[in-house]
C-alpha cells in the first residue's frame, strides 16, 4: 500500500515532495491515537483493548471487531430493518463458540449474504473504533487471549483503523467544528434561509426531541452513529439543530475567587448560537 | 455468496477495468479495493468519489419522478463520468440494512465498455447484498 522510494548511491536526492500527514516515518510510529494499540499490532497480539468509550478486539495484531456504548451494535443494524430475523441472530449468538463464531454459522446455514455481513460489520467495526480510540482521561487494559463471539470475518489492519479514525475526526471538525453536538442531547432550532434537509437528515430531524443525543437517534434508526453525527454537524452548520447545553456544574457557595476573565454565560440563547456560528466561520476564513 | 472481495475482483474482469473499490459515501471510507486508482492512492481517490456520489445522492433533481416514495435509498442508481482516458462507473448499493455505499470502477477509455460495465455492475451490486 505505501510506497517507499529509493535513491541511488552517491546521487543528490530531489527535493521533497509535500506529502500527507501519511508519511512512512509518521506511519511507523503510529498516529498516536493508542501507542498500545500500536505496540499490541506490533507484537500481533490476540486479545481485547478495553478503552474509556468502547473496546477493540484484536487476532494476530488486527483488528477483527469493535464495540463501543456510543454505536450501534451490528445487532442494531442487521435486525431494526429486519435484515435478519431475530430469532436466527439470537440462535447463532447462543451456538457460537471458540472454533465457530456467530459469522460463521449465519454464513454456512445462509441466513445473511456474505456481501451484506461483511457491509454491515465492517460498518459497525470502523464505527465502534472512532469512539472507542476517542482521547480519554483514563489509560487502556488489554486481555490476552480474549476472543469475540462473532469470529473473525474481514480483520482490518491497526494503522488503517487509526488512520480512518483520525480522517473522520477532521470530517467532522470541518462540517462544524463545534463538538459539543456529539454528545449532548439534541434540539430543533428555527433557521432563517437554511438549505433544505436531504432525505437522510430529515430522518434524523424527526427525532430530535430536546431528549435523544445523536447516538440514541442512531441506535433508532438502525444507522451507523458516525454517520449520523455527519447529519447532525452539517445539521448545526445550517441552524437547524443545536445541542442542548449541560447544566452548570454546581458552584461551591461562597467561590472566593471568581476566575479571571469573562465566564462564558452557558445558555441556549439563539444570538449567542448565532455570534459563535458568526465566529467560527470566521476563524475559518 | 460472494463477499466484498469476490465482488471487486469480479468487477476487475470488466474489459479495460484499472481498479475498483466499494466506498461508503458518508463517511469517505474504501470498504476494500482491487487494482489501481488516479493518484496511486485508493484512499484519497475513494474519500473523493465519495463526496461526488454523497452530492448526487442528495439533490432534489435527479430523484425519480414520483418522488413520494422517499424510501427509494439511494434514488440514484449510477453516476458516469468520463474524461479523455478512462470513465469512472459509479453504482449505488440498495440495500436491506442503513448503508450509504457505492460500487466504484475505474475504467480505461479505449477497451472500456461503457454500457456492458453498467449492466455488469448492476448485478454485482444485487448479488453482493442479496447473494
Amino acid at each position: 500500500m505505501t510506497l517507499v522510494g529509493t535513491t541511488p548511491r552517491g546521487t543528490t536526492p530531489p527535493p521533497r515532495l509535500p506529502v500527507r500527514e501519511k508519511s512512512t516515518a509518521r506511519h511507523r510510529a503510529g498516529t498516536g491515537l493508542s501507542p498500545m494499540l500500536t505496540r499490541l499490532a506490533a507484537e500481533r497480539a490476540t486479545g481485547v483493548l478495553e478503552r474509556e468509550r468502547g473496546s477493540l478486539y484484536l487476532a494476530e495484531g488486527r483488528v477483527v471487531h469493535a464495540e463501543s456504548p456510543y454505536a450501534p451494535g451490528l445487532d442494531v443494524l442487521l435486525l431494526t430493518h429486519g435484515t435478519l430475523d431475530p430469532t436466527v441472530w439470537r440462535e447463532a449468538v447462543e451456538r457460537a463458540d471458540q472454533e465457530y463464531g456467530a459469522a460463521r454459522l449465519l454464513l454456512d446455514a445462509g441466513r445473511i449474504p456474505r456481501g451484506a455481513l461483511e457491509l454491515c460489520h465492517l460498518g459497525a467495526l470502523y464505527d465502534a473504533a472512532y469512539f472507542a480510540l476517542a482521547p480519554s482521561s483514563a489509560p487502556g487494559r488489554f486481555v490476552y487471549g480474549a476472543g469475540h463471539w462473532l469470529g473473525a470475518l474481514r480483520p482490518v489492519p491497526v494503522d488503517a483503523l487509526e488512520r480512518e479514525t483520525l480522517r473522520r475526526r477532521e470530517l467532522l471538525e470541518r462540517l462544524w467544528p463545534d463538538p459539543l453536538a456529539d454528545g449532548a442531547p439534541l434540539l430543533r432550532s428555527e433557521a432563517v434561509a437554511a438549505p433544505a434537509a436531504t432525505a437522510r437528515q430529515n430522518a434524523v430531524l424527526a427525532l430530535v426531541n430536546g431528549v435523544r443525543t445523536a447516538s440514541d437517534i442512531a441506535r433508532e434508526l438502525g444507522r451507523q452513529a458516525f454517520h449520523t453525527l455527519v447529519d447532525v454537524r452539517r445539521l448545526a452548520a445550517a441552524g437547524l439543530l443545536s445541542a442542548l447545553l449541560p447544566p452548570p456544574p454546581p458552584v461551591a457557595p461562597a467561590a472566593p475567587d471568581p476566575p479571571r476573565g469573562i465566564p462564558m454565560p452557558r445558555v441556549n440563547d439563539p444570538d449567542i448560537t448565532l455570534l459563535k456560528r458568526l465566529r467560527d466561520a470566521l476563524e475559518a476564513l | 455468496m460472494p463477499g466484498i472481495d469476490e465482488c471487486l475482483l469480479e468487477a476487475m474482469r470488466l474489459p479495460g477495468a484499472r481498479g475498483a473499490a466499494l466506498v461508503d459515501w458518508t463517511s469517505g471510507l474504501a470498504l476494500g479495493s482491487v487494482g489501481e486508482f488516479p493518484g496511486g492512492d485508493h484512499e484519497v481517490a475513494a474519500a473523493e468519489a465519495a463526496e461526488v456520489a454523497r452530492l448526487t445522492a442528495e439533490q432534489r433533481a435527479f430523484t425519480p419522478d414520483h418522488g413520494e416514495d422517499d424510501r427509494a435509498d439511494p434514488p440514484v442508481e449510477d453516476l458516469i463520468i468520463s474524461n479523455r482516458d478512462s470513465y469512472h462507473l459509479l453504482r449505488f448499493v440498495p440495500t436491506s440494512f442503513d448503508s450509504s455505499v457505492f460500487l466504484h470502477v475505474w475504467l480505461g477509455r479505449s477497451d472500456g465498455n461503457l454500457a456492458l460495465a453498467r449492466i455488469r455492475l448492476g448485478e454485482m451490486a444485487g448479488r453482493l447484498v442479496l447473494g
